[in-house]
C-alpha cells in the first residue's frame, strides 16, 4: 500500500514535472518567434472564406472600446466630440488613442501587436495599409457586422466605398478621404497676369509658370510650382500626372506594372524638366502647403485633408485659391486619385467589441458626423445624402474639393496594393528629381523592384 | 548617449589604470598642468588660440538651443514665413498650450519619470550588489561571469529589438510600464564602475569591520556604500540621464500616450496631413524633454563629466 | 569522517561559511546576469535563427529560407548601406575627435570661465537626441528655417537639405558631431590634465616650441585615450538612431546598418526576418571590432 503509494507519488510527481516542462517550453517557444514551415504553403492566405466575415447573430455590443487614430487633419478635437455624442446616444464609451502622428505609425502599432500587443477594436486604415492587413489576415470583412449593426452602405459615395473591396468584401469603411487639389497663392496669380483658377492642363500651367517666375520680383516666391513632399506621397499625387499622359504605376485594376511605359515616362519627364531644366518648379522639403502658406511657391498639389490647416496658417496674409488637378495630353478626367483613410475592425478581438465598433463606425460616418468632420479638417463627406451646404456656406473652397469626387479614379494597385511600394516610388522620384538620375532608367529599375515586391509578398496570399 | 557613456567605464582602462599603477583616484584632480607654462602668453594667442575659439564654441552650442526657447513661444505664421522672425512679437505659452491639447503632455511627462525612476533604482541597486560581489565574495567561475557582464558593454541594445519585442509581447508586456523597464534592467556598466570604485576602498578598514563580526549586508550598507557616495552618485545620475533620453525602445513597445514617455510622444506632435508647420508646438515639445536634463545638468555636471573621465582615464 | 573530527570542525565551518559566500554571490549577482543573459545575449542567439526566415513581424508563421535574406543583402542593399555606415562613422567619429582635442587644447589653458565653457561645451552630450534633432530640423528647414534666413541675406538660396541623400547624410553628421563632440573634448581634455608638468618643462628648458612639444611628447602621452576614444565613438556612431529617425524618418541617404534593421522591422516594411540578418551582421562588426581591441589593449599593457 505504502508502497504503492509512493510509487504514486512519485509518479504523478514526474507528471507535474513533466507538464511544468512542456507548459515551459510552451511558453518559451510562445515567447520565440513564429512557427515555421517549410515551403510558402503557410504564408496563410487571407480570409477569402468569408465573404461577409463572421456572423453576429445574438451578439450584444461591448460597453467601452478602443480605436487608434493618427487624427488626419488635426481631427483629434471633433472626433473625441463626436465620440462623446455617441455616448450619450448608445452608452457605449470609445477610448480615442492616438497611436501615432502618421498612417505609418499607426500601421507599425497595429502590425506589432499582431504578435501579443493588446490589438484595438477600431483602426485607421489608409489606402496604402488596408490591403496588407486583408492579405495577413488580420481585419474581418464587414458584411456582417455591419449589417448587424444596421449600417448600410448604399448611401456612402460608391467610389470611396469601393475602394475597401476585394474579392467581393468589405475591408473598411471610409472616414477621413481625400482627393489631392490644386492650391494656388491667388495674390501672385495676379501679379503674373494669370486667370484667377487652376490651370485645366499641365501643358496649360508650363506656360503660365514662366510669368509667375517673371512676377517674383513682386512675389518673392522661390517657385511658380512645388511638388508635394516626396515622402510618402509621391506616388500619390503624381498618379494625377501619370494618368494624364495616358500612364500609370500599373494598369488600371491590374497588377500589371507600368511605370517604365512610354505614356508614364514622358509624364515624369515632364515633371523632371520642371524642376531640372525649366527650373520653374521645386521640391517640398516637409511640406508644401506649408512653402505655400510661407509665399515661397505660388501653386502646389496636396491632400484636401490639408485645406483647413492651410487657410489657417495663411490667415489673411493672402488668398488661397483652390481647384480640380490638372489634366494631361491624352487625358482630362477621371485624372484625380482619391486618398485618405478609412476605418477597419481587427480580427483578434472580441465579437461584442467588433460589433460595438461597428456601430461606432455607422455613427462616426452618419451624414450630420461626416459633414461636421469635414467642416473641421477638409476631408471630403463621405455620405452622398449629407447636407453640405451649411459646409459650403461656412468654407466654400471645400466645394471644389467635394464636385472633384466626381471625377476621381480608383489608385493604382501597384501603389496600394504592393507593401513598400509608395516608398520605392517615392525613392524612385526622389532620385530623378533631386539627383539628376535618367526617368527611363530609374522606372525600369522601379519596375523590377516592384515585380519583386509582387511575387514575394503578394501573390502568394492571393492564390 | 547610453552606450559611449557606458564605455567609458568599459574594458578598455583596465590597461591604462593597471599601467599607471593606480588604483589611485584622479577623478577630483584639476591640476592645471597648462601648456603655456612656457611662458606667458601674449595677448593674440589668448585671444585667437583661446578666448575666440572658445567663445565660437559655445555660442554654437547655446544658440541652437536659444532659438528653441524662441521657437517656442512664436505663433506659426511667424514661423511659416519667408522673412525671418528673431524675437516673438507676441510672445505666448500657445505653442504648450496646442501641444498639451494634441497629446497629453502631463500622462508623458509622468510617464517619463516614472519610467527613469523605476528604472534607475532598480539599475543602481542591482548594479551595488553585483559589484559588491565582484569585489569582495568569492565564487567559482566569478572571472568569466564577470568577463561575460563586460562584453554586454560592447552588445547595443538596438540589435536586440526584434527578439525583445517579441519577448516581451508574448509575455504580454506591450505598452504597459514593465515591458518598457524591464528588458533595460541589467546593467554592465553601472556594475564595472562601482566594481573598480569599491575594490579602492581601504581593504584594512573592512577587514577589521569583518573582525568585529560585522556580516557582509552590514559591512555593504554601513562602509561600502558611505565610502562609495559619490561613485554611487555618477552612476546614478548617468543611468537617471539615460533612461530619461531612452527613445527607440519605448518608441517600439508602446501604442498610444497613456504609456509613452515624453521623447516618444514628442514625435507624435508632427502631423502629416492638415495642419501645416507645427513648429512652434514641436519646439515646446523639444524645450519639455531637454529642460529637466539640462537643469540637472548644469547643478550637478561635475559628478557626470567626473565619472566619465575617471572612468576614461586613470 | 569521525576519523578526520578534530580539523572536521573548522573545515566545516569554513566550507559553510563558503556556501553562504556562494550563495550571498548568487543572490547579489543573478538578477543582473539573468537580466543581461535574456535580454542581451539571448537575442543575438535568435536573430540569427530568425535571419533564416522569411517572416512578416506579428505573423505566427515563417518560412525557413536559409541564408536568402543575407543573399538578398550583399546583392541588393549592401553597397548603399555599408557605404552610409562607413561614411558616417568615419565623418562623425573623425569630426568629433578632431574638433574635440582642439577644443580640449584651448580648454586646457589658463582662461577665464574656462569651467561654465566645459559645462557647455559638454552639455549637448546628455539631452535627448529627439529633442535636438527637432531643434535642428527647425534650423534646417529650408524655408522657414534660420539658416536658409541667413543665406538668404547673402543672396543664396538654402540646399534641399531633406531631399538630397547626400545633403541629409551631410546635416545629420553635422548635428551627431555637434552633439557628441563635447564627450571627446571633456576625455581629451582630463588626458591633457594629467601630462605631467615636469615633462613639459623639460622641453620648453630644452628650447621645443609649442607644436614640437605637442608632437614629441603630448600627442604620445595622451595616445592611449586616442585609442580609447577612437573605440567608444565608433561604437556610438554604429548605433545612432534618434537623430537619424527624427531628422530623416524615411532614411533617404541616412540609412545605416542601424537604420536598416529597424526600418525592415519597424517602418513600412515588417519584415522581421531581414531586419534580424541586418542586426546580425551588425553585431559580427561589433565582434570584430571587440576582438581587435582586446588584442591591441593586451599590447598596450605590456608594451606601452
Amino acid at each position: 500500500m505504502l508502497h504503492d503509494a509512493s510509487r504514486a507519488a512519485i509518479s504523478r510527481r514526474s507528471l507535474l514535472g513533466l507538464i511544468g516542462l512542456g507548459a515551459g517550453a510552451a511558453a518559451l517557444s510562445a515567447c520565440s518567434g513564429p512557427s515555421t514551415s517549410a515551403s510558402g504553403a503557410g504564408a496563410g492566405s487571407a480570409s477569402a472564406d468569408a465573404v461577409g466575415g463572421p456572423s453576429f447573430d445574438g451578439v450584444t455590443p461591448a460597453k467601452t472600446i478602443s480605436f487608434w487614430s493618427n487624427h488626419p487633419g488635426s481631427s483629434q478635437a471633433i472626433t473625441q466630440s463626436i465620440i462623446d455624442k455617441f455616448k450619450a446616444e448608445s452608452g457605449i464609451t470609445v477610448n480615442l488613442v492616438t497611436a501615432g502622428s502618421t498612417y505609418e505609425d499607426v500601421a507599425q502599432k497595429f502590425q506589432s501587436a499582431q504578435a501579443g500587443g493588446q490589438l484595438p477594436d477600431l483602426v485607421v486604415l489608409s489606402d496604402v495599409w488596408w490591403f496588407r492587413y486583408f492579405m495577413q489576415d488580420s481585419i474581418i470583412p464587414l458584411g456582417n457586422v455591419l449589417k448587424a449593426a444596421k449600417v448600410d452602405l448604399s448611401d456612402y459615395r460608391q467610389g470611396l466605398v469601393a475602394d475597401y473591396q476585394y474579392k467581393d468584401s468589405q475591408w473598411a469603411v471610409p472616414w477621413a478621404r481625400s482627393t489631392p487639389l490644386f492650391y494656388y497663392n491667388k495674390s501672385h496669380f495676379k501679379a503674373a497676369g494669370l486667370p484667377d483658377r487652376a490651370p485645366a492642363t499641365w501643358g496649360e500651367f508650363a506656360t503660365w509658370a514662366p510669368k509667375l517666375m517673371a512676377a517674383r520680383s513682386t512675389t518673392k516666391a522661390k517657385y511658380a510650382y512645388e511638388h508635394p513632399a516626396l515622402a510618402g506621397y509621391a506616388g500619390w499625387t503624381l498618379q494625377n500626372i501619370l494618368w494624364g499622359y495616358g500612364g500609370g504605376w500599373s494598369k488600371k485594376d491590374s497588377f500589371d506594372i507600368t511605370c517604365d511605359s512610354d505614356p508614364s515616362v514622358k509624364a515624369l519627364s515632364y515633371v523632371a524638366d520642371s524642376v531640372n531644366k525649366e527650373k520653374w518648379a521645386g521640391v517640398a522639403s516637409t511640406s508644401s502647403t506649408d512653402d505655400l502658406a510661407a509665399g515661397a511657391c505660388s501653386a502646389t498639389i496636396e491632400s484636401t485633408g490639408s485645406l483647413v490647416g492651410v487657410q489657417k496658417a495663411v490667415g489673411s496674409r493672402f488668398d488661397v485659391g483652390v481647384g480640380f488637378l490638372p489634366g494631361g495630353p491624352v487625358s482630362t478626367k477621371p485624372v484625380c486619385p482619391t486618398g485618405g483613410c478609412g476605418v477597419g475592425i481587427p480580427k483578434g478581438v472580441d465579437k461584442a467589441n467588433q460589433l460595438a465598433a461597428a456601430k461606432f463606425i455607422g455613427f462616426l460616418t452618419n451624414p450630420e458626423n461626416t459633414v461636421s468632420f469635414s467642416a473641421a479638417t477638409g476631408y471630403l463627406p463621405v455620405r452622398t445624402s449629407a447636407d453640405t451646404s451649411s459646409l459650403l456656406a461656412k468654407n466654400p473652397l471645400i466645394g471644389t474639393a467635394i464636385k472633384q469626387l466626381d471625377v476621381t479614379r480608383t489608385q493604382d494597385w501597384a501603389r496600394v496594393f504592393l507593401p513598400g511600394a509608395d516608398q520605392e516610388m517615392a525613392k524612385s522620384v526622389a532620385a530623378i528629381l533631386t539627383q539628376g538620375a535618367g526617368v527611363d532608367a530609374t522606372m525600369k529599375t522601379l519596375r523590377t523592384t516592384l515585380e519583386g515586391i509582387y511575387t514575394s509578398q503578394v501573390k502568394p496570399h492571393l492564390s | 548617449m547610453s552606450l559611449a557613456l557606458t564605455r567609458a567605464g568599459g574594458p578598455a582602462i583596465v590597461g591604462n589604470a593597471e599601467r599607471r599603477g593606480g588604483r589611485k583616484d584622479h577623478s577630483g584632480h584639476e591640476a592645471t598642468v597648462d601648456e603655456s607654462i612656457v611662458g606667458p602668453d601674449p595677448w593674440t594667442r589668448r585671444v585667437f588660440g583661446g578666448y575666440l575659439p572658445l567663445i565660437i564654441a559655445c555660442l554654437i552650442i547655446v544658440l541652437p538651443l536659444l532659438w528653441m526657447v524662441l521657437g517656442s513661444f512664436k505663433t506659426a505664421d511667424e514661423v511659416i514665413t519667408q522673412d525671418l522672425v528673431l524675437w516673438p512679437h507676441h510672445p505666448s505659452f500657445a505653442a504648450y498650450a496646442n501641444a498639451s491639447a494634441k497629446v497629453n503632455f502631463p500622462q508623458l511627462f509622468m510617464n517619463s519619470v516614472l519610467v527613469t525612476a523605476v528604472g534607475a533604482t532598480v539599475k543602481v541597486v542591482l548594479a551595488i550588489t553585483s559589484a559588491y560581489a565582484f569585489a569582495f565574495l568569492r565564487f567559482p567561475g566569478k572571472r568569466i561571469i564577470f568577463l561575460a557582464i563586460l562584453v554586454a558593454l560592447m552588445v547595443p541594445s538596438q540589435v536586440s529589438l526584434v527578439p525583445n519585442y517579441i519577448t516581451i509581447a508574448g509575455m504580454g508586456g506591450v505598452n504597459t510600464y514593465w515591458g518598457i523597464i524591464l528588458p533595460g534592467l541589467g546593467t554592465a556598466f553601472g556594475t564595472f564602475l562601482l566594481r573598480q570604485n569599491f575594490m579602492s576602498l581601504p581593504i584594512d578598514v573592512l577587514e577589521a569591520a569583518e573582525m568585529d563580526g560585522a556580516g557582509h549586508l552590514s559591512r555593504l550598507f554601513r562602509m561600502v556604500v558611505p565610502m562609495s557616495t559619490p561613485a554611487i552618485a555618477t552612476v546614478a545620475l548617468v543611468t537617471i540621464v539615460d533612461e530619461w533620453n531612452n527613445y527607440i525602445w519605448p518608441l517600439v513597445i508602446t501604442t498610444d500616450d497613456s504609456r509613452m514617455t515624453l521623447p516618444v510622444g514628442l514625435t507624435l506632435l508632427k502631423n502629416i496631413e492638415g495642419d501645416p508647420s507645427a513648429y512652434p508646438i514641436l519646439m515646446a515639445g523639444a524645450v519639455v524633454v531637454i529642460l529637466p536634463v539640462l537643469i540637472v545638468f548644469l547643478f550637478l555636471q561635475r559628478y557626470i563629466v567626473a565619472g566619465l573621465t575617471q572612468g576614461a582615464v586613470k | 569522517m569521525s576519523a578526520s573530527g578534530t580539523i572536521a570542525g573548522p573545515r566545516r565551518r569554513l566550507n559553510r561559511r563558503r556556501l553562504r559566500e556562494s550563495l550571498l554571490f548568487v543572490a547579489f549577482v543573478l538578477p543582473n546576469a539573468a537580466l543581461i543573459a535574456v535580454f542581451t545575449y539571448r537575442p543575438l542567439i535568435l536573430n540569427v535563427w530568425y535571419s533564416m526566415l522569411d517572416w512578416t513581424l506579428g505573423s505566427a508563421r515563417a518560412t525557413f529560407i536559409g541564408l536568402g535574406n543575407y543573399r538578398e543583402f550583399f546583392t541588393k542593399d549592401a553597397g548603399a548601406v555599408l557605404g552610409t555606415t562607413l561614411i558616417f562613422t568615419v565623418v562623425t567619429v573623425g569630426g568629433s575627435m578632431l574638433i574635440g582635442l582642439g577644443l580640449a587644447v584651448v580648454l586646457n589653458r589658463r582662461l577665464i570661465g574656462r569651467n561654465p565653457a566645459r559645462a557647455t561645451v559638454f552639455a549637448p552630450y546628455v539631452l535627448s537626441g529627439v529633442g535636438v534633432g527637432l531643434v535642428w530640423t527647425f534650423i534646417f528647414d529650408p524655408v522657414g528655417g534660420v539658416l536658409a534666413a541667413v543665406l538668404r541675406k547673402f543672396g543664396a538660396s538654402s540646399p534641399q537639405w531633406f531631399l538630397q541623400p547626400g545633403l541629409s547624410l551631410t546635416m545629420v553628421i553635422i548635428v551627431y558631431i555637434w552633439k557628441n563632440l563635447g564627450y571627446c573634448a571633456v576625455i581629451y581634455l582630463a588626458a591633457l590634465q594629467a601630462v605631467p608638468r615636469d615633462l613639459l618643462e623639460a622641453a620648453a628648458l630644452d628650447g621645443a616650441g609649442r607644436s614640437r612639444t605637442f608632437r614629441s611628447i603630448v600627442w604620445p602621452l595622451i595616445s592611449p585615450t586616442t585609442f580609447f576614444l577612437l573605440m567608444t565613438t565608433i561604437l556610438s556612431s554604429l548605433q545612432s538612431f534618434d537623430l537619424i529617425r527624427i531628422m530623416t524618418p524615411m532614411g533617404q541617404g541616412t540609412t545605416t546598418l542601424m537604420y536598416a534593421s529597424y526600418l525592415q522591422a519597424f517602418g513600412g516594411y515588417n519584415r522581421a526576418g531581414y531586419s534580424s540578418a541586418i542586426s546580425t551582421i551588425l553585431v559580427v562588426i561589433l565582434l570584430i571590432l571587440t576582438v581587435f581591441q582586446m588584442r591591441f589593449l593586451e599590447r598596450k599593457v605590456y608594451y606601452a
